[in-house]
């Protein structure tokens, strides 16, 4: 519910159709919607400039509650609002059309039915183009409110009332009311009919029902694990394969706070969460359209590989701030663009060729092509590792020698070794193998600190990191228990709280606190698995899977004190370690 | 006035005028697509329908060109310039009356005011000089068709 112009990050919902996605509020809000593809420019912006940024509302005229939940196994949100009158219940869904089927080009329908009583509905749509600078044309023709402007054409049918941009409707029980808003980019607009459009509804629901249904899991937390994967397809651009870490921009990692960032992209970094999540589950065709994706979107720099792409592959991603959308809760700048991309992150070549391992062996082969360019990236590796880096926190500070970072280039050269040895890859073991080892033996020597009983975050600043709780999950083990000590330093030091992990106390390059980071708390569930402490491992994702928001879906922070959902939604990176320690979990005890 | 001429400036014409029209599309100036518009008079696949239309509308091309011919032979003049005047003609039949009226009552995808959406999902109409799909999409077609003129009369004319 919006008090003051915004409602908790956690109040969110999201529909996507892979190509883009809504935020829609539990009071039947949409606060966010960028057309036509996901990193476009937003239409819909309220979430990041309540007065200007523009939404689409819908709800009932009186005072109600509401209580929401997807259709189960779909990305079918479903809200029932109850009044003193009556209750209504409203499916929003974005929708895919049948193949070989004249369509809109993007689609967001919203279908209200009157359960009992009656209810008054109230509605506004106010689109604001190109993250709200413009206001386009509104028009009515042919029975259908067009909202234009340049290349870009919303329309809006409505099925049960009049055709306008706002206004107010009755439902008794088993009425309904249908509408659709279906945006065009550089084409004519797909005017849509009623049948069709509930056809659509009923094919998007039916899909995503298919597609879950899919999923190979029979483990614990079955909801948090399907949820989380279906979150996930949301994240897919479906024209490329590539996977964007959020579908938002600027959801503040503090209140009021400066730590705003642009997540539309798809991170390399990410790649062998992804892999491990989707191979896991049974998806081999997402799986291998992201491998492809990320090799050929980073076909021109290779060796060298960037850390974050657009969807179409483009690395060009210039960072730039907003300043007139006043940001969410006043959390200044609002940026678009990301800087990151032109930093140099060496732990990326880590889960770049872990990619590459998982994909050749569930998929028995790699090309030769690919296989030359593999192992001109474990060169690169081998030549590069002693530089130092951003990190995998990408901090705005001086680059340093970040434990992890070495760690991440250890599992590249441990990775080129494997595929070597299995004929996959041109065979320079003798460079590799003395490169991993030289790796090891620096994290063991500079990467230790025998009064913390930790590896700690960079020999420049003895401190801890959460992300070394990644140790465990690339198989790093120098065999000294390391490991072990140092998941119990890090929870001690860095606990925010129960469950929650901050990632780590340092500075980093920019103002402002943040909160704790969820994903960190679920790589420490997956550490605990991995070194076989699966009984606190189980006991803390019970304690992790409830903070979730309503309908299952993580921010990419939570503060520690209120539990408030911070930055942006939901944050794909979260969801992909929920699942990789649920099947840690489950593959420990197939173990034990 | 070479036929032969004609013929081939309406295909290199055609080609102009399809790649301009792209770009001015690619640049945000118009949504008119009209591979689609014409394809989808034959199929409602888009992706068919976009293949389908630029066979058709490389089709009309050569058709007008050869329509152009008839008159350069008609009147015994051609060239560059008066061809840029057909093209004018051309655009301002194109769209006012093709495209915003004789394309609406054939195409089986198309709304009209008279469209009854309950049916099936319709095309948006282009409205009278393609307004519809943005403020300068009739300038956009007219530079195209003054180009696509230009060329075919030049070309019947031996250049």
């Amino acid at each position: 519910m919006h008090r003051n112009g915004y409602p908790p990050i956690g109040d969110y919902a999201v529909v996507g159709d892979g190509r883009t996605a809504a935020l829609i509020a539990s009071d039947g809000a949409v606060d966010w919607l960028c057309l036509p593809d996901v990193d476009s420019p937003s239409v819909f912006a309220a979430v990041l400039d309540a007065e200007r940024g523009g939404a689409f509302s819908l709800r009932p005229s009186d005072p109600f509650d509401a209580e929401r939940r997807y259709i189960p196994g779909t990305n079918v949100l479903e809200t029932t609002f109850r009044t003193a009158g009556g209750t209504v219940r409203l499916t929003d869904a974005m929708t895919l059309s049948p193949r070989g089927r004249l369509a809109p080009m993007r689609e967001l329908v919203r279908k209200l039915e009157c359960l009992d009583g009656v209810v008054e509905i109230e509605w506004s749509i106010e689109p604001r183009f190109d993250y709200a600078r413009r206001i386009g044309w509104t028009s009515t023709r042919d029975g259908r409110v067009f909202f234009t402007d340049g290349p870009d054409a919303l329309t809006l049918s409505i099925w049960g009332a009049e055709p306008t941009a706002s206004g107010r409707l009755r439902l008794a029980a088993a009425e309904e009311a249908l509408f659709s808003l279906a945006a065009t980019h550089n084409r004519p607009a797909v005017i849509p009919g009623r049948a069709d459009t509930e056809e659509r509804l009923a094919h998007t629901t039916s899909f995503w029902r298919g597609w879950a249904a899919d999923a190979q899991w029979e483990g614990p937390w079955r909801d948090a694990v399907l949820r989380s994967i279906l979150a996930l397809k949301l994240l897919v651009f479906a024209p490329s394969g590539a996977i964007v870490a959020a579908p938002t921009s600027s959801l503040p990692e503090s209140i009021g706070g400066a730590r705003n960032w642009d997540y539309r992209y798809s991170w390399l970094r990410d790649a062998t969460f992804t892999l491990n999540a989707l191979l896991a589950l049974g998806y081999f065709d997402a799986a291998h359209a992201f491998f492809w994706w990320f090799m050929h979107a980073s076909r021109l720099t290779q060796p060298r590989l960037g850390v974050l792409y657009r969807v179409n592959g483009s690395s060009r991603i210039p960072e730039r701030e907003l300043d007139h959308l006043s940001g969410y809760r006043r959390s200044k700048p609002v940026r678009t663009g990301n800087e990151a991309a032109k930093q140099v992150q060496l732990d990326l070549y880590g889960s770049v060729l872990d990619s590459i391992w998982l994909h050749a062996d569930s998929h028995g082969d790699l090309g030769a092509d690919t296989g030359k360019a593999t192992a001109k990236i474990a060169d690169y590796v081998s030549r590069e590792w002693p530089r130092p880096d951003s990190g995998i926190w990408e901090v705005r500070s001086e680059p340093r020698h970040f434990v992890q970072s070495k760690a991440m280039c250890w599992a590249a050269l441990d990775r080129a070794c494997r595929l070597a040895e299995r004929g996959l890859i041109p065979d320079r073991r003798q460079t590799w193998r003395p490169g991993a080892n030289a790796i090891q033996a620096w994290i063991e020597q500079h990467g230790w600190d025998e009064e913390l009983g930790a590896y700690i975050r960079a020999p420049e600043d003895r401190e801890l990191d959460a992300s070394l709780l990644t140790l465990p999950l690339i198989e790093y083990d120098a065999g000294r228990d390391r490991l072990s000590s140092t998941i119990d330093a890090i929870r001690e030091r860095l606990g925010a709280g129960g469950p929650l992990l901050y990632r780590y106390l340092g500075e980093d390059g920019v103002p402002g606190d943040e909160g704790a980071f969820t994903t960190c708390s679920f790589w420490l569930v997956d550490a605990l698995a991995r070194v076989g402490r699966v009984d606190e491992a189980a006991a803390l994702m019970d304690d992790l899977v409830p903070l979730a928001n309503d309908v299952g879906l993580f921010a990419e922070e939570l503060d520690p004190s209120s539990g408030e959902h911070l930055g942006n939604f939901p944050q794909g990176l979260v969801h992909l370690a929920l699942i990789n320690a649920a099947v840690s979990i489950r593959d420990a005890e197939e173990r034990r | 006035m070479s036929l032969a001429g004609a013929l081939a400036g309406g295909f290199v014409g055609t080609l102009v005028l399809t790649t301009g029209l792209r770009l001015a599309q690619v640049a945000g100036l118009t949504r008119m697509d009209i591979p689609l518009l014409l394809g989808t008079a034959f199929t409602e696949d888009i992706r068919r329908a976009e293949a389908i239309g630029y066979a058709v509308h490389f089709f009309n091309g050569l058709l007008f060109s050869f329509g152009y011919w008839l008159v350069f032979e008609a009147v015994g003049q051609g060239g560059w310039l008066f061809g840029t005047f057909l093209g004018l003609v051309h655009a301002v039949f194109a769209g006012g009356a093709l495209v915003n009226v004789l394309l609406p009552a054939v195409h089986p995808r198309m709304g009209t005011p008279s469209s009854d959406a309950q049916e099936a999902p319709v095309l948006e109409a282009p409205g009278f000089m393609l307004f519809n799909y943005g403020r300068y999409t009739a300038i956009v077609t007219v530079v195209a068709h003054l180009a696509y003129g230009a060329i075919v009369g030049a070309f019947a004319a031996g250049l």
